[in-house]
């Protein structure tokens, strides 16, 4: 990444900055804390499910064969806080009871269009969620800037993310910088060798992974 | 002479202006210890993540929560970041306190930030060096543009600088290699921009250290546009101290190398009034280890060389050497930034971009320029690029799926880009100081750091802002928003000022030679010899001085004067 990218921050599919990617200035209270909860197989084989239906296999591999699930628990482990791990974790729980709830059956013996169904109307859902969480993080920062104009502090409150937003940001990230996602679904050319800024592009032409 | 730590000098450091340090002095005849306080890093051989692709990277080059834990500085901005770990310092061995907010982005290792920068190379014009005594600013620089031009030549030929000569007064041309492309949008843009402003502003392609042919008598080839410099070019494509200048010095068999090598003091003599040689701390053993020399270039960085100054000849001058004028840590500069604008460019959908430039376009400085006049002084210009979107962009339409997948397997629609760096005045109270009460992992005093930005910094940003938006707007970009990410003082990585050069002793620390008017015999050629900014990437300027420096340097010592 370049300096003139720097302004770039990762905004993935839903507006807001790459959960546990955040920058924090001197003045943001950060502490982190370490150490995950435990994903069993059966989470591991539930988040595979659950990314193969945000990035299903179609002419090329899917984000199962991406290997997603054991993605995100290296993501959600090692670079969310804990709080954070916790709406994870219960999201699986809150994603398995929607499914129930709807069509009688757990997300795992769910269909795919079943799981489809489910996972447009929860990304709307989030969608709509992560509209007013930024709204109120915009107003929260107008108040912290205007406490700071008069040499006040103003302890930043938040809103948590929403549990579908980190399923889908670490599916589309897990799986786009994945070795079949960069280089099947996407073309990846290592070393160029050689710059074109007026190369030829016809629709249907995959994107350059970098 | 017998002495087997004798050399005819020392050069501190070897970052940018290290490197050309010992470059310059080795290639003279002299024989040169260069002083690494960090470990080594051998070109290419250590560059450990320069091949990898992404999907080798565990978290794929996101930053971890052990790693916001062990980065306290760093996690402030891009500079945490996986792909790069082995690039910084670690902040919890080298700390320092902050009376204000800033940022203080280090590479302690051999090449220092050589490795790491931005590339960007421009010159300081002729009203640059001019600025400061025309509007009664700090001290008037001792130098004119005229004194440093055949020296940034000299810099730029070997270094390797890729870009046009444009013919603009503001940024005047060098001796370059022949420039990277703009892409088809930035040509428009560009044409658009000049074709508004009637030639007042223009668009250029940005000029930087990354060669576009090779350089086969430094063993470095052309840029193989991967862009991922950052991580060490494994083809030498981009300047650095291992690709350039550590070869070249090692090639003359003058040079050795210390890695480990942390330099806690100059050793003063105060009867001749020269310094005789460096005291040095090795970071892996504890042990003191002194060298001798007939002449020393501080080169550490601004704030580390400073910081070297501060601890040295305390028994004649408490603030230590240069402390004299009382300018010693004062006057910090910085280059402001992190805000600007971006907008959409419609069309172009049957063009895209082949390779990784890894250098954009730039937008030279245009006000208080040429007839333009501000409610504050001096300037500021924008970098940034024009490129299609990604996948990690929003498709609203597709929620999940292989319609979305596909959507986002294609590339997304152009957009333009421009971040401002502005110029920021030296104010004698922002200032560095050692911090007694706080010590780093060898028990050495820190720093402290008490610098801000004042109004004539905040009155330019309200331009830089508005200004990046009119621009895109009349370049026909659509949707233009304006962005501020914020900005602490320390973030442009552009340490500056803190040893000033100056016309007199009572108000500069260096002289129009970088010497220290208390030592003649020491040089110091990093940023803290800056008396003003400018609003250019500075590097360059330092390579220039520290060459100009060298050649007066061995010229005195061969008529005695040293």
């Amino acid at each position: 990444m370049e300096r003139r990218e720097l302004l770039k921050l990762i905004t993935l599919v839903t507006g807001g900055a790459l959960i546990g990617g955040e920058l924090f200035l001197s003045g943001c209270k950060n502490e982190p804390e370490m150490g995950g909860a435990a994903f069993n197989d059966q989470d591991i084989a539930f988040l595979d499910e659950a990314g193969e239906t945000i990035m299903p296999k179609t002419k090329t591999p899917g984000a199962k064969e991406a290997k997603i699930g054991a993605f995100m628990q290296v993501m959600v482990n090692d670079c969310y806080t804990k709080e954070d791990q916790k709406i994870f974790h219960e999201g699986i729980g809150k994603l398995d009871k929607a499914t129930k709830d709807k069509y009688k059956v757990s997300f795992m013996e769910a269909t795919p269009e079943q799981r489809k169904e489910l996972f447009t109307a929860l990304d709307k859902e989030a969608r709509e969620y992560a509209g007013k969480k930024s709204e109120f993080d915009r107003e929260q920062s107008a108040k912290a800037n205007e406490a700071k104009q008069k040499g006040e502090t103003y302890e930043k409150k938040t809103m948590d993310p929403h549990y579908f937003t980190m399923l889908k940001q670490l599916t589309l990230l897990g799986f786009f910088t994945s070795k079949t996602g960069a280089t099947e679904t996407l073309r990846h050319v290592a070393v160029p060798a050689r710059f074109d800024g007026n190369f030829p592009y016809k629709k249907g032409d995959r994107a350059f992974f970098e | 002479m017998a002495d087997k730590n004798y050399y005819d000098a020392i050069v501190i450091g070897s970052g940018i202006s290290g490197g050309w340090a010992a470059k310059e002095l080795t290639e003279k005849g002299l024989s040169v210890i260069m002083l690494e306080r960090g470990r080594n890093i051998e070109h290419v051989k250590d560059y450990v993540n320069a091949q990898k692709d992404l999907w080798e990277f565990p978290h794929r080059g996101q930053r971890t929560q052990q790693m916001i834990q062990d980065y306290p500085v760093l996690k402030r901005d891009y500079p945490l970041n996986e792909t790069v770990l082995d690039m910084w310092v670690k902040d919890k061995e080298c700390p320092y306190t902050e009376t204000k907010p800033f940022s203080w982005f280090r590479g302690y290792h051999v090449g220092g930030r050589s490795l790491t920068w931005g590339r960007q190379s421009y010159r300081l014009n002729p009203a640059d060096f001019e600025a400061n005594a025309k509007e009664g600013i700090g001290t008037d620089w001792p130098i004119r543009y005229e004194d440093l031009a055949p020296w940034y030549s000299h810099a730029e030929k070997f270094a390797g600088i890729q870009g046009n000569r444009d013919g603009l007064s503001v940024l005047p041309d060098g001796e370059y290699l022949p420039a990277m492309d703009m892409n088809v949008v930035e040509i428009d843009v560009a044409k658009r921009i000049k074709d508004h402003y009637k030639g007042s502003r223009q668009m250029i392609m940005g000029r930087s250290a990354n060669i576009t042919q090779p350089k086969p008598e430094q063993n470095r080839l052309n840029c193989q546009y991967r862009d991922r410099c950052w991580r060490g070019c494994p083809y030498g494509a981009y300047f650095s101290t291992q690709s350039a200048t550590l070869p070249a010095a090692m090639a003359t068999k003058k040079l050795t190398l210390r890695p480990f090598s942390i330099v806690t003091k100059i050793l003063y003599d105060k009867d001749k009034k020269r310094a005789t040689g460096v005291e040095v701390l090795d970071a892996e053993t504890n042990q003191t280890v002194v060298y001798t020399s007939k002449i020393v270039f501080v080169n550490a960085s601004a704030f580390n060389s400073t910081w070297v100054l501060m601890n040295s000849a305390t028994d004649i001058w408490p603030d230590g050497l240069g402390s004299s004028s009382g300018q010693l840590g004062h006057n910090v500069m910085d280059h402001h930034f992190r805000l600007g604008a971006s907008g959409r460019a419609e069309g172009y959908d049957d063009k895209y971009v082949y390779g990784r430039r890894p250098s954009g376009i730039y937008i030279p400085r245009f006000r208080n320029w040429d007839g333009d006049k501000r409610d504050y002084v001096r300037g500021f210009g924008y970098q940034g690029s024009a490129s299609r979107s990604k996948w990690s962009r929003d498709v609203a339409e597709f929620s999940v799926g292989a319609e979305l997948k596909d959507a986002l397997s294609e590339p997304g629609g152009w957009s333009v880009g421009i971040t401002a760096f502005g110029e920021m005045l030296p104010y004698h109270e922002n200032r560095i100081s050692l911090n007694k009460d706080k010590k780093d992992k060898w028990g050495l005093p820190v720093l402290n750091m008490d610098v801000e930005i004042k109004e004539n910094e905040k009155k330019m940003r309200v331009d830089m802002m508005a200004d990046a938006k009119e621009m895109l707007e009349a370049a026909g970009l659509k949707d233009v928003n304006t962005f501020d990410g914020g900005y602490e003082v320390g973030m442009g990585i552009h340490e500056m000022g803190t040893a000033r050069m100056g016309r007199d002793p009572k108000s500069s620390v260096l002289n129009g030679h970088n010497q220290v008017w208390d030592a003649p015999n020491v040089f110091m050629t990093d940023g803290a010899a800056m008396a003003s900014a400018s609003c250019v990437n500075p590097s360059l300027t330092y390579m220039a001085m520290t060459a100009r420096a060298a050649d007066y340097a061995v010229s005195e010592l061969k008529k005695m004067n040293l």
